[in-house]
């Protein structure tokens, strides 16, 4: 049944691959953004009223800087989608006819895709990331002991957020790749979607800092289980309950995102007609 | 004028390893092969001819056509069109040449047609006048005047196509390249595109250039075909001439009683081959060396013939059984 | 002239291809207005929980902040087409197009897209430059008028060199759109006060990538007087010469190298 997307499973992962130059250069780039970032929480933390000790709202600074390095890791490993465009494409040329015929769900291809990628990205780049991101940051003393047991079960729960987390990425990639039927064009709703999901998943900022109103309206959002949860969970932010509850409010998210694009793509659909083919 | 000396061109592809662990082995290291797409090639178009330029996918056609442009370098060899080399002096040639990738369109998607053309005008810095006269012209002869007004992506595919070619001739070049212009279109618009390559030949002057897969455009069209297989010419003269080489053959198809086979049915002279097509026989033979006459005698005795349909080879079978031959040194050689 | 001529033909191009996208762009305006307002909320977010930053006030980081937006948003208005060479165009193909018509290559591009988003950044850094303002006591000068001037104007310049020598490596490497990204992330960066960070990091914005040296700089000079405003406009004229020289050469180089893809 699902042998059929293996092609496109394998598509997303030699894609990945095939510009090598391109994601070693954004790697090394990265980390000198990740230093600026580090500087900037440095000087928030030394101008507070607390100096650089201060706790503000749950985090040290030490925290903080840990939090800025998986976030960012995180974001470069989970986040490597091109569906949004890719729909988008097919729309303006009007390709979109041609997999309308094919014998495979045109939302599968791109969830097939996308976790290609996904899975190239962890094994190339995730795994000697995080082991290197987690054994400065953990020797620096910046996290909690990683003793085992406790550290292993987190790190379980953060692989299978993470694939959650890139799962709904893909869904709500997809649910504004659909939205482009509407609009004609992507321009416009690709940087829609990477600021509601840069401001709301706490990658700019952790949702602590956000006003109390504000942060409860948002933690049963979907948004946060797209990086702040995963990053609260790996460095053990959260006990175990509360990253099960996690996973799992990210997982019915998927299922009912999921669910709506469905309702919303055979809606949209009708549209191809208008446009031509 | 087009002159083209011992052209060739090497593209160096990574070697890929498959599967998984393959791909992982070229992030470290990466090996390439050469693939000489065109292999020391050399011809001369003079002004005003037509060329068909023709042979299986990947023996080269567009990689040729892509050097002629200008926006591929000859790892090789020259071209030069009237005098210039485009891949040095690409702007300069850019104005005199059009081109047409059957497979891409040059037209901006979203806007009207006609806009397309307003900045095409500029672009190639035509005069009003002569703005009108070609949009005059090439809106009788590729019919395009219809939908100037409508954008580009909601054309058809043969609109869209005859548009494009209207793009590439708004500033009348003097030399066209088309790669694949009727690809893919209905016989009415390929029809359509061959009278406006005509009259275009006819009115201009315009030399033209063109690949395809569709032997009816050549035969309508090309006074000359060059024949390309693995990056080499392999024939380069007058369509007349090519037949020739194989002699005057002609073939009679024949619908015969149902117990009349090819291999059972009394042999006339072994000049004749005798073949079974949808229950049909077919008789190919060389008019020169066998009179066409008796053989149609011994069709009607012999083989109790009901009907006829006698042709000449087709310009496709020639190319065909000239590809066939050079399949077959190839293998012997190997 | 026949280049302006054309310049304006192909806008005006550009501008009706917009308009065959009126939902888009009014999506692209509203998403525009929340990405600033998120980023000015994350500002606003932090601030709350320190008194100060650095000793820069609220009204003063957000001062900070809009002024960034002038040399972006000018950036943004002409040379929004290069995102397009660096991530996709040369990799797909539809760069052949344009090397195959008998008008410069870069000219091309340029005259591709314009970019009327750019004012409404433009108006959105100027309104939050006149609130911050109005909460601060700054002397302006003619000085610090300049300076500011110059910033802007040839800050977009340099934004601009940016993006023409990182896409131009597209033409060798198919893509660069990564690269060009990360690069220009670093404008962020100058959306604060130099002071936040380390010596090396500000000797890095004000020379290797200078966006601190045409937006921290001046501001700083308006706030609190801290350089020579002529000397300044002189550091940064003479900085975009530069940059602007350099791109053109890097451009010229990667065009030449330049080979269409597959066969």
């Amino acid at each position: 049944m699902l042998k059929k997307y293996k092609p496109f499973l394998r598509a997303g992962a030699m894609d990945t691959m095939a510009y090598r130059f391109n994601i070693l250069v954004w790697a090394v780039i990265t980390v000198c953004q990740v230093a600026c970032l580090v500087f900037l929480w440095l000087a928030v933390y030394r101008s507070s009223e607390g100096g650089i000790d201060a706790v503000i709202h749950g985090f040290t600074y030490r925290e903080m800087i840990s939090y800025v390095v998986l976030t960012t890791v995180f974001g470069f490993v989970t986040f490597n989608n091109d569906t949004l465009w890719n729909i988008n494409t097919d729309i303006k040329k009007g390709t979109i006819g041609n997999y309308l015929i094919k014998p495979i769900s045109y939302r599968g291809k791109f969830a097939a895709t996308s976790l290609g990628s996904l899975l190239m990205m962890t094994l190339m780049f995730g795994v000697p990331l995080y082991t290197a991101a987690l054994a400065v940051l953990g020797s620096l003393g910046f996290l909690p002991d990683l003793t085992f047991p406790a550290f292993f079960a987190h790190l379980a729960l953060f692989l299978l957020s993470g694939l959650c987390a890139s799962l709904l990425n893909d869904t709500i990639a997809y649910i504004f790749g659909v939205l482009c039927f509407y609009t004609s064009s992507g321009w416009g709703l690709n940087s829609l979607k990477e600021t509601l999901v840069a401001f709301l998943s706490g990658t700019l900022l952790p949702l602590a800092f956000f006003p109390a109103g504000l942060r409860e309206a948002v933690s049963i959002m979907p948004f946060a289980g797209m990086s702040q949860n995963p990053i609260l969970i790996l460095m053990m932010k959260y006990d175990l309950a509360e990253s099960l509850r996690a996973v799992a409010l990210t997982a019915a998210w998927i299922v009912a995102l999921e669910l709506f694009a469905k309702l919303l793509f055979s809606h949209a659909i009708r549209k191809v007609t208008v446009q031509g083919g | 004028m087009i002159e083209v000396k011992d052209l060739t061109k090497v593209f160096r592809k990574p070697i890929r390893g498959s599967g998984l662990s393959g791909m992982v082995k070229t992030l470290f290291s990466r090996k390439y092969e050469e693939v000489r797409a065109v292999d020391g090639i050399s011809f001369t178009v003079p002004d005003g001819e037509i060329v068909g330029y023709i042979g299986p996918n990947g023996a080269g056609k567009s990689t040729t056509i892509k050097m002629m442009c200008g926006i591929l370098t000859p790892t090789s060899g020259s071209i030069l069109i009237d005098g210039t080399e485009p891949c040095r002096k690409r702007q300069q040639v850019a104005q005199h040449i059009g081109v047409v990738f059957g497979q891409k369109t040059q037209l901006w998607w979203d806007i009207p047609l006609i806009e397309s053309f307003k900045v095409l005008k500029e672009i190639y810095q035509i005069p009003d006048a002569d703005y009108r006269e070609r949009m005059a012209f090439l809106g009788e002869v590729l019919d395009i005047t219809r939908f100037l007004s409508q954008p580009v992506r909601t054309l058809s595919l043969g609109e869209r196509m005859r548009a494009d070619l209207a793009a590439s001739m708004i500033h009348n070049p003097r030399i066209l390249f088309l790669d694949e212009p009727t690809i893919g279109m209905d016989v009415l618009v390929k029809e359509k595109i061959r009278l406006a390559i005509h009259a275009l030949n006819r009115t201009y002057g315009t030399t033209v250039v063109l690949t395809t897969h569709d032997m009816t455009d050549i035969e309508d069209l090309c006074s000359r075909i060059i024949l390309l297989e693995k990056g080499k010419i392999i024939y380069d003269g007058p369509l007349t001439d090519l037949k020739k080489r194989f002699g005057n053959i002609k073939t009679l198809t024949l619908t015969v009683p149902a117990e009349v086979h090819a291999g059972t049915a009394p042999v006339l002279s072994p000049e004749v081959a005798v073949s079974e097509e949808d229950g049909r026989l077919v008789l190919r033979f060389d008019a020169d060396r066998i009179p066409l006459e008796q053989v149609v005698q011994y069709a009607f005795r012999d083989l109790r013939a009901m009907d006829m349909k006698i042709a000449e080879i087709s310009i496709g079978d020639v190319v065909k059984t000239i590809l066939e031959q050079q399949e077959a040194e190839h293998a012997e050689k190997v | 002239m026949r280049y302006v001529h054309l310049y304006f033909t192909c806008i005006k191009r550009s501008m009706i291809s917009r308009l065959e996208y009126k939902k888009d762009t009014i999506v692209a305006l509203f998403s525009f207005f929340f990405s600033n307002l998120c980023s000015l909320a994350a500002i606003y977010f932090i601030l709350q929980s320190i008194p100060a930053l650095a000793g820069y006030s609220l009204a003063e980081v957000g001062f900070f902040y809009g002024f960034s937006m002038l040399p972006i948003s000018l950036d943004h208005l002409f040379s929004d087409e290069f995102w397009l060479v660096a991530y996709r165009r040369v990799q797909n193909g539809d760069m052949d197009m344009h090397f195959l018509r008998p008008v410069p290559v870069m000219f091309q591009v340029f005259a591709e897209t314009f970019q009327p988003e750019g004012f409404g950044e433009m108006i959105l850094g100027v309104a939050l430059i006149i609130v911050c303002a109005s909460n601060l006591t700054v002397t302006v000068s003619f000085g610090s008028i300049a300076v500011l001037t110059v910033g802007a104007v040839f800050g977009a310049v340099i934004i601009t060199s940016f993006k023409v020598a990182l896409s131009a490596l597209a033409f060798i490497f198919k893509r660069s759109g990564p690269l060009l990204q990360i690069i220009y992330n670093f404008s962020n960066y100058a959306k604060y006060p130099l002071a936040i960070y380390p010596a090396v990091i500000r000797m890095l914005l004000i020379f290797v990538l200078p966006f601190g040296l045409f937006i921290s700089l001046p501001v700083d000079t308006l706030l609190h007087g801290t350089h020579d405003p002529w000397l300044l406009c002189l550091a940064i004229i003479l900085c975009a010469a530069v940059f602007f020289a350099l791109a053109v050469r890097i451009w010229t180089f990667c065009e030449r190298r330049y080979e269409s893809t597959g066969s």
